[in-house]
């Protein structure tokens, strides 16, 4: 009786051991392709951070004004891709890069403000 | 958008309207030296042209600069100097410009009925001068504040 107690306990803690060890790679794929489709960008001091960003085809790239005055996103190309509103402290603008390719960008109020997104 | 040349962030045009601005303060300037020295026909051509240029530099530089960048937060965000010099700058801007036409039509031609036109011309224009240095010094605060960014922090 003994015996078998312990075969079940233990059968129990092989079968949880065994889940445990296939299903959180499965997790960690879905997020970490899911966590592949956005990027951050921050604005501060007059600068964009990172200046050069690479990203996969189809991800959002999401900037932050994390300054103190306020600073526009706007898409160096013609015509342009993408142009946010002016963006205060805190205020968010996103867009989603679908294909391959190197975009530059600068803040229109401050055109000394360069950077760019590289689209793989 | 252009680069402006002054070294700081500010683009081109910004750049091109604080020095238009900075020689049209100090042009006026001139313009009242002439009055004083009797000059009074030179002196009306100087002032008139600063105050028709500016108002073209108002029209095509300043105010879409003002709607675009200032007025979708003011009165909600007028408590932060960004946009409380550009405001002030912008509301007493217009009131001297406002001023300098109105100097222009009553002084200068006979379009207004006589009991509109400036009998003290020199307090009117003394007190429009002295408004109009105001506003060209709100002018360089609300420069340094937007385009040069370790001043003052």
């Amino acid at each position: 009786m003994r015996r078998s107690v312990s075969f079940a306990v233990l059968s129990a803690v092989g079968l949880l051991g065994m889940s445990a060890l296939t299903a959180p790679p499965r997790n960690l794929a879905a997020r970490a392709a899911q966590k592949a489709q956005r990027a951050e960008v921050k604005i501060d001091n007059f600068s964009f951070g990172p200046a050069t960003l690479t990203v996969p085809a189809g991800t959002t790239v999401t900037w932050t004004n994390r300054d103190d005055i306020p600073h526009t996103v706007t898409s160096s190309d013609d015509p342009r891709l993408f142009k946010s509103k002016v963006l205060d402290t805190d205020e968010k603008f996103s867009f989603t890069f679908t294909n391959a390719g190197t975009y530059p960008y600068f803040c229109s109020i401050h055109p000394k403000m360069t950077a760019k997104v590289i689209v793989e | 958008m252009s680069e402006g040349f002054l070294g700081t962030a500010a683009p081109l045009a910004a750049d091109a309207v604080l020095l238009l601005e900075t020689a049209m303060g100090v042009a006026l300037l001139f313009g009242a030296w002439l009055a004083r020295t009797k000059r009074f026909r030179q002196h009306a051509w100087c002032q008139s042209g600063i105050v028709l240029l500016n108002l073209a530099v108002i029209a095509m530089a300043m105010t879409p600069s003002f709607r675009f960048e200032v007025l979708p937060r003011i009165p909600a965000k007028l408590s932060r100097p960004y946009y409380a010099l550009a405001t002030a700058h912008a509301g007493l801007g217009t009131v001297a410009e406002l001023a300098a036409l109105y100097i222009l039509v009553a002084a200068g031609t006979r379009v207004l009925p006589e009991k509109l036109r400036i009998t003290r011309y020199k307090a009117w224009m003394r007190s429009v001068l002295l408004l109009w240095w105001l506003v060209v010094l709100l002018g360089f605060a609300t420069y340094v504040r937007w385009y040069i960014p370790d001043l003052f922090r």
